[in-house]
């Protein structure tokens, strides 16, 4: 099932006043994946929280497949992968599966867990506890759980920080393919510029903090990616649209004095 | 609003307090909080005095305890082969019950605040050398590293290092010992003192002074929770990171069993060492200060021992039958609260203070008015030593409960995960290593607890059978029951070590390491 | 110790009980010099109990003698035994059962003096449901240190009472288990716990046992047969100090409870409390016997029934634990 994210509004300031997201307009396409992109510490975290549910909005509104967003976490047809891989240690890695399942209240499926994780090139892993697995291993265990319960929304942080470039090449080729056939809404956030052309359908350049939209780039790339993605020209295109508007928001913010 | 709401709850038990006591005045248990109040203001200059004595003789404890395990760390750190034997010896001396130890200070020390201080002192540096030497290794090695690297050797590396590094460390134990400093100087007055905070307790108890017991074991509450909280004001103040919660080092790891034998004999052959050439040494008298031979002959070769030992046995079977519930309920009731405030927060509100003064009162004052309150059979007894073991194992299993792993919470979360689910699959088993933490080092709390108690209220079991024996210059038998009693805590100590080991495999893997 | 009795002194002046300051005040600068330094180890905390000892140390009947006593409290963990066996105190006071526990593990004691003729325990219990005699006991609850079985065993044994029909309840240093009706009667020192009940208001009967043929001599001095061969000098200068201080406590223990209070500010003494058992343990101290050849005396008598007592505690002695060259220097 595909599901709409409006936000209207949707604004964060912590208490004592720091702001970290501008009140900010922002409509994810059903089953599309878009991507977030800003530099660090801009606030694309938050943002990914608050629709996550893991954060109180300050001030707008948050509405998922037409619903208030606290109907849909009830419905639990949310998944989140974060940068952090977040394993329970004592579990291994089908265990770890096998809880987001029961969580989700869905039924687990031998096969299917197996053929996630083979995915995700965990193959002779599955009872490994996350203790005895490199960090790239641990992240594409996290990604195999987020994957596990067919989400409607499937949210994800910066998922590939610790996977090896070959490995997060593999990845990016094969893992689209799984949530587009579902037809979930992606959003993924990341600062990588390349990693976003590759992977999503739209690309939202986030300012620095406090975080403001500063461009709304359509990735004009057909589906699935040809393998030599990264030569043709289009692909280059996109990514110094991408730059620009990321070196725009910068500028932005500099001193009006510096410009 | 929320500030006059958080009033509430202390404000309605004093009311009820005040009521039950004036219901009740005829029993002699409760003494009203005005009672108190009136006690403390007509007494003041003496309470006062007994204050100054006793707080002198604790500092001056507090002092020299932590300075030796201060030393003792440096040691350890210093000659890594020495730590073994350095934790074992330290071990065993804190397990030494407190009824035995005060008489032989007293005969060492003669007259004076010699034992006071000692058992002081005592009181405090185990909690203090235990997290220091987690805290002196607690130093990620890439710091280590960084020193080598600049070509500067191991003594550059402990001071600019890892003695910064083990600062917190130090601060979390400090802040255990200063009520235990207070508990140590109060004991070391009922070896013969002439004024003091326990000199007072005992004269309150013997005259039936219900409000001069209440009102001595709240000052020595007070006291002892301002020493608490100004040690952790004072941390907070130079330290950039909260001391650690955790003072106990993990169970150490598994060693084969022929090592694991041959570290067992050696340290108990250098403890039957120190003991024999120590005596020697101080020239004590064999009336009172027994040798090892001395108690093989008695426990085995004298003509009576049969009823020694069975003596002995009769003695530890009363105090393991309110020692057990007690330690479990302590820890089940620690953990229970520690959870229940996870999943109600505002618990806090109320709870953390009690729990503060519940660790903080000295279990020499607590001890005859909980048995006042509860009766002198297994209730008061076991609660009492739930007491003690609960406040340690509250404070480790709620930072447990808030360590849990990562974003592991906020997975759980977003796929709508009760409260009451993220408890049970990720706060409860990351509490463990915690949990057991706390668990290991409240084995010796615990059994001073219920010696205290049976020594001071009830008269059963190995509490009474040592000050019996002390009275009756039976000193085969009171040092057979100091040996009994720290074989006990140190027994003990080893196997929810061994238990912890086992957890810890499958629960923290990485803590073994 | 000097200082501190000099502060006594200010003190006791400034309130205007300056009696006993006054002689002493005399008697100290001339003798300053030589003089002898010895600890007393006392039983138990400081209280009236030792009142008399306070009074020879006021008015400097000891230093008139040549010695600088520093009298040790005691506690609930300071036993008096190995003080003295280690010569840290040069006497201590125990008990003749106490005594004879420790003689038979070898501490070399000799009893050279007895202060408390007759035995202080006794039955104490509410006046509604008093026990006047040991047959009133039976099917009663005791509270007590289960340490002193043998001594409700002996006075059963004595007095053909069924020590089976009595409920053994442990309890310690509080008199709070028979107020609050968890046992109907305490074994328990007559110059203790019924006089902090009396004085807190509850009515209590007390049962001597010393009046039902508990035959123990308390409150003894003891010294080692070491100290007795090589310090005698001392030693007769403390029991003489001793005895000069117990005779004007008898003759005013009103004087002598307000020099204890004002020697121990700090002890958290209750003066009411004090002075009744100052006045109770009067006639524990002195008898027809002590009337007739000085404080602190025993006979082959009494000496003989409490052999027989202590037999039935399970102590065997014979005579030669008590030594009364000491006293008969004294009194001689």
């Amino acid at each position: 099932m595909s599901v709409e994210i409006i936000c209207k509004g949707l604004a964060k300031t912590y208490t004592g006043g720091v702001e970290a997201v501008r009140p900010l307009d922002l409509t994810l396409v059903a089953g599309q994946t878009t991507a977030l992109v800003g530099p660090s510490g801009c606030g694309k975290s938050t943002l990914l929280r608050m629709i996550a549910g893991l954060e109180d909005a300050s001030s707008g509104t948050l509405t998922i497949g037409g619903a208030p967003a606290a109907d849909t976490l009830a419905r639990a047809g949310l998944a989140v992968a974060f940068q952090d891989p977040s394993l329970l240690p004592w579990r291994t890695v089908r265990q770890n599966i096998e809880l987001a399942l029961d969580l989700a209240r869905k039924p687990r499926k031998a096969a299917d867990i197996d053929q996630l994780i083979h995915l995700v090139g965990l193959d002779g892993f599955a009872d490994t506890r996350p203790g005895a697995l490199s960090g790239g291993m641990r992240q594409r265990a996290a990604i195999a759980r987020a994957l596990s319960t067919n989400p409607d929304l499937l949210l994800l942080d910066e998922p590939f920080g610790a996977v090896d470039e070959l490995t997060r090449a593999q990845l990016a080729a094969d893992l689209p393919g799984i949530w587009e056939a579902r037809g979930t809404t992606t959003l993924l956030v990341t600062h990588s510029v390349t990693e976003a052309v590759t992977l999503s359908d739209r690309i939202i350049v986030l300012s620095p903090r406090p975080a403001a939209i500063v461009a709304d780039i359509k990735v004009d790339l057909s589906r699935p990616r040809p393998s030599n993605l990264k030569a043709l020209p289009a692909f280059q295109t996109h990514v110094d649209a991408t730059f620009a508007a990321l070196s725009h928001g910068v500028a932005d913010t500099l001193p009006k004095a510096a410009q | 609003m929320t500030h006059a709401r958080q009033w509430i709850g202390p404000i309605l038990a004093l009311v009820l307090w005040e009521g039950f006591a004036h219901l009740f005045a005829s029993a002699f248990v409760l003494a009203a909080p005005s009672a108190i109040l009136l006690y403390l203001y007509e007494n003041a200059g003496l309470l006062t005095r007994a204050l100054g004595v006793t707080l002198a003789n604790a500092a001056a404890g507090f002092l020299i305890g932590n300075a030796a395990a201060i030393l003792l760390a440096g040691l350890a750190i210093a000659l890594p082969r020495s730590e073994n034997i350095v934790r074992a010896l330290a071990l065993v001396v804190f397990c030494l019950p407190l009824v035995a130890t005060g008489p032989v200070l007293r005969i060492l020390f003669g007259p004076g605040a010699g034992p006071q201080i000692t058992l002081a002192a005592l009181a405090v540096y185990y909690t203090t050398l235990i997290p220091l030497l987690v805290g002196l290794r607690a130093v990620p090695s890439d710091w280590l590293d960084l020193v080598r690297s600049y070509g500067r050797g191991r003594m550059t590396a402990l001071l600019r290092v890892r003695a910064m590094a083990s600062f917190p460390y130090l601060v979390a134990g400090l802040q255990i010992a200063a009520p235990a400093a207070f508990l140590g100087a109060m004991v070391g007055e009922f070896t013969g003192a002439e004024r003091g905070m326990g000199v007072l307790t005992i004269r309150a108890m013997r005259d039936l002074n219900i409000e001069m017991t209440w009102a001595l074991a709240t000052v020595a509450t007070a006291v002892a929770v301002l020493a608490y909280l100004a040690i952790g004001y004072a941390a907070r103040r130079v330290l950039t990171e909260e001391p650690p919660v955790i003072l106990a080092a993990p169970a150490a790891k598994r060693r084969n069993l022929f090592s694991s034998i041959a570290m067992v004999t050696f340290s108990t052959a250098a403890i039957l060492a120190l003991w024999w050439v120590g005596l020697d040494a101080l020239n004590l008298s064999s009336f009172f200060a027994k040798r090892p031979d001395d108690l093989v002959d008695a426990l085995f070769l004298a003509p009576d021992a049969t009823q020694t030992r069975a003596a002995l046995a009769a003695a530890l079977s009363e105090t393991l039958i309110f020692l057990f519930p007690g330690y479990l309920a302590g820890l089940l009731a620690g953990a229970t609260l520690a959870m229940a405030i996870i999943l109600a927060p505002s618990l806090a509100n109320t709870a953390m203070p009690l729990a503060i003064a519940l660790r903080s009162v000295p279990i020499i004052t607590t001890a005859p008015l909980v048995v006042l309150l509860l009766g002198r059979g297994a209730v008061g007894t076991v609660t009492l030593i739930a007491i003690m073991v609960f406040f340690p194992t509250f404070i480790a299993c709620l930072h447990g409960l808030r360590q849990a792993p990562g974003r592991a919470t906020d997975v759980m979360r977003s796929y709508a995960a009760s409260d009451m689910a993220i408890l049970r699959h990720v706060r409860v088993p990351a509490m463990l290593p915690a949990f057991f933490a706390a668990a290991r080092i409240n084995v010796p709390a615990s059994i001073l607890a219920v010696t205290v108690v049976e020594w001071l209220a009830t008269g059963n079991g190995l509490g009474a059978l040592m000050a019996l024996s002390a009275s009756l210059s039976d000193y085969d038998m009171l040092w057979s029951a100091v040996v009994l009693t720290t074989l006990l805590a140190v027994l003990g100590y080893g196997l929810v070590g061994a238990l912890e080991r086992r957890v810890l495999q499958t629960y923290a893997p990485e803590q073994l390491a | 110790m000097k200082s501190s009795s000099g502060l006594s002194r200010r003190s006791l002046l400034a309130t205007g009980a300056g009696a006993f300051g006054a002689a002493s005040l005399g008697l100290s600068p001339r003798l300053l010099h030589a003089q002898t330094a010895v600890n007393f180890q006392l039983s138990w905390l400081h209280s009236t109990q030792f009142a008399g000892s306070y009074i020879a140390q006021d008015r400097g009947f000891w230093a008139e003698r040549g010695l600088s006593v520093a009298l040790q409290p005691g506690g609930p963990n300071a036993p008096v035994e190995p003080p003295v066996v280690s010569g840290t105190a040069l006497m201590g006071i125990s008990a003749a059962d106490y005594t004879a526990a420790a003689v038979s593990e070898g501490a070399p004691f000799k009893i050279i003096g007895v202060a408390m003729q007759n035995n202080p325990f006794a039955i104490a219990s509410l006046s509604a449901n008093p026990v006047n005699q040991p047959s009133d006991m039976e099917g009663m609850r005791i509270g007590m240190a289960l340490a002193n079985t043998p001594v409700l065993q002996a006075l059963c044994t004595i007095n053909d009472v069924d020590f089976d029909a009595i409920e053994i309840v442990p309890t310690q240093y509080s008199p709070q288990p028979l107020v609050a009706g968890e046992v109907d009667c305490l074994l328990c020192w007559a110059t203790d716990l019924p006089v902090a009940m009396t004085v807190q208001g509850v009515e209590n009967e007390t049962m001597l046992m010393a009046d039902h043929g508990y035959a123990v001599h308390s409150q003894t001095y003891i010294v080692t047969e070491d100290s007795l061969a090589n310090r005698r000098a001392d030693i007769v200068a403390l029991m003489a100090g001793e005895v000069a201080g117990w005779a004007a406590y008898r003759e005013d223990t009103a004087a002598a409870t307000d020099l204890t209070l004002a020697m121990f500010p700090d002890a958290g003494l209750d003066r009411e409390t004090q002075l009744l058992q100052a006045e109770r343990q009067v006639p524990l101290m002195f008898s027809d016997l002590t009337d007739a050849n000085g404080f602190g005396w025993w006979t082959d008598e009494t000496v003989a029934a409490n052999i027989e007592t202590l037999g039935l505690l399970g102590r065997e002695v014979t005579a030669d634990l008590w030594d009364r060259s000491i006293l008969e220097e004294v009194h001689g």
